[in-house]
């Protein structure tokens, strides 16, 4: 009966096959496959690929990769949440939904057509560009459109709209009555926001940051279009590398590959175990 | 003195001109006749649209484009969502397994899985390297969040297995509850898949640009292209990327509803 049972097991879990066939051969395995090459150097196991790896070069990209999601993610949380909160507290209700469905359809601009956008507004001739000139402020040549400042500004409009969207259930949470609870008891604006406010709020502004963060840090089709092989991403390099236009390296391209995934994993992992906890703490 | 309130508005007023600048300058940039030298365009004119259109590129780009994402979200759609509904109904505990691996795909560059699959691939003994085949599979990998998590939700809403008890203790068989009963019930959850797999393929340039290069050339591809040629045409082109991006999005808030979009389903970066 027991055998039975457990044979039967074994027949339901075969309709999930062609599935798991499809994620090995396609996700799993081929990831897999960039391990050896990373670890093994003339059959023995070895970090020389690594060393090898970490020219002043490489590590100036990673330099770039990691700053610009930092930069990137750090205003999205911060201005993302202020514009969040401005919008679950106007009273105009049609703003709010108009705002909310700005923001759903935004989050998913970017690549080519984003980048060429803002090569028109803030480009060398673009639009905001001329206006301001009109008026006297000269953007260039202190700010460029196509550098690592443009890339930050460029990614802004996609990761703003993602945060405000992550954090508006968070900011929908804070109830009234502990504001009026802490303003009852003598607290300031201020004092309310840091000893009540931001602590209740602070897992889901840091989920929103990893969120942002891995978002950033693996982006390539923005950067390329806007800045070309000008700025020396993570992203790009391994794109370089692929395509054949630096001499080919395997096991450098997997060991950059490697390493990127290894920051993406523990992005999206912190992000996925910090959500798990707050939707628990909501229900 | 500042009225207590009035940071709402200047909040909100800011965000707004930094999400639409950018995209009323790529609609006027694409009707100007020239707009490089003074505050306002010199002139309109629909002769960029026009120049663009008629180049059989423009047709063919677009036809590969549809093509790509059509056959992506069909296969996407037979593996998965059977799949996540013989998951959920019949082996319960294969949940949390499915769940990470519709994860994962999320924490993947575009440019690793490039990389991934064809160092794979060209040690494999199966013509798949450089085939549009390859492309698609790369695609509904890094689509399979988007699929998954709207269909499972749907699951988890409606009890399925509930529904599936009833119709067979009422005499349908497997293929009748699946279609009549079953998919009625996720269809929204599927709609919204679909179009989330669609809108993030359309606009893929990384994965088609590492993969297949020039062999088969999609919209992005055509629109980079221009963007190093003739900014005018290529703006027109961004207007279309942005229109379809927005109209998808419009079709699934209509038919889902607001919030419903899962967070690791992002767009094509």
């Amino acid at each position: 009966m027991k055998s039975k049972r457990k044979r039967k097991g074994w027949v339901l879990w075969a309709g999930l096959l062609p599935f798991l066939l499809f994620v090995l051969a396609f996700e799993l395995l081929p990831l897999f496959t960039l391990l050896p090459s990373v670890f093994i150097a003339d059959g023995r196991l070895t970090g020389a690929n690594f060393q090898r790896a970490l020219t002043p070069f490489i590590l100036e990209s990673f330099r770039n990769s990691l700053q610009l999601a930092a930069v990137v993610a750090g205003l999205g949380v911060v201005l993302g949440t202020i514009v969040a909160y401005a919008m679950v507290t106007t009273r105009n209700q049609s703003l709010r939904n108009a705002l909310t469905a700005l923001a759903d359809v935004t989050t998913n601009f970017g690549g080519a057509p984003l980048a060429f956008a803002f090569i028109i507004t803030l480009g060398s001739t673009g639009i905001v560009t001329l206006l301001l000139k009109a008026v006297g402020i000269h953007l260039y040549p202190t700010f460029r459109v196509y550098s690592i400042v443009g890339l930050a500004v460029a990614y802004l409009y996609f990761e703003l709209p993602l945060m405000i969207l992550v954090i508006i259930p968070a900011l929908l949470g804070l109830r009234r009555e502990w504001r009026e609870a802490a303003v009852n008891l003598g607290a300031s604006n201020l004092k309310y926001w840091t000893r009540v406010g931001l602590p209740i709020l602070a897992p889901s502004l840091l989920s929103g940051f990893l969120l942002l963060f891995a978002n950033a840090f693996g982006a390539y089709a923005t950067a390329w279009t806007l800045t070309g092989p000008d700025v020396n991403l993570v992203t790009v390099q391994i794109a370089a590398l692929v395509r054949g236009e630096v001499q080919l390296d395997p096991s450098l391209a997997d060991t950059l590959a490697i390493i990127s995934l290894l920051v993406m994993a523990l992005c999206v992992a912190g992000y996925q175990l910090l959500n798990v906890r707050t939707q628990r703490s909501r229900t | 003195m500042i009225r207590r309130d009035g940071w709402r508005p200047a909040v909100l007023g800011l965000f707004l001109m930094f999400m639409l600048v950018p995209l009323a300058a790529t609609v006027l940039f694409s009707i100007s006749t020239r707009w490089d030298r003074t505050i306002f365009p010199e002139g309109l004119t629909l002769q960029w649209w026009f120049k663009v259109t008629e180049r059989s590129a423009f047709v063919d780009t677009l036809t590969n484009s549809l093509i790509l994402s059509f056959v992506t979200v069909l296969l996407a759609l037979l593996l998965v969502a059977p799949t996540a509904y013989w998951s959920y109904l019949r082996v319960p505990r294969s949940r949390p397994l499915m769940d990470i691996l519709t994860f994962i795909p999320f924490g993947i560059p575009g440019v690793v899985l490039a990389l991934a699959l064809i160092r794979f691939y060209s040690n494999v003994p199966l013509p798949l390297i450089n085939t549009p085949a390859l492309l698609v599979a790369a695609c509904m990998v890094i689509s399979m969040p988007f699929m998954y998590r709207p269909v499972a939700n749907a699951l988890e809403a409606v009890d399925i297995r509930l529904l599936t008890e009833a119709a067979q203790s009422l005499g349908a068989g497997w293929s009748k509850t699946f279609v009549r009963v079953v998919l009625p019930n996720i269809l929204p959850g599927i709609l919204s898949g679909c179009l989330l797999v669609f809108s993030a393929v359309f606009a893929e340039f990384t994965l088609v640009n590492l993969l297949v290069g020039t062999r088969f050339k999609t919209f992005p591809i055509y629109l980079v292209e221009f963007t190093r040629f003739d900014g005018r045409q290529a703006s027109a082109l961004a207007v279309i990327s942005f229109a379809v991006a927005w109209l998808i999005s419009l079709l699934i808030i209509w038919v889902v509803g607001r919030g419903s979009r899962p967070t690791e389903a992002l767009g094509a970066r």
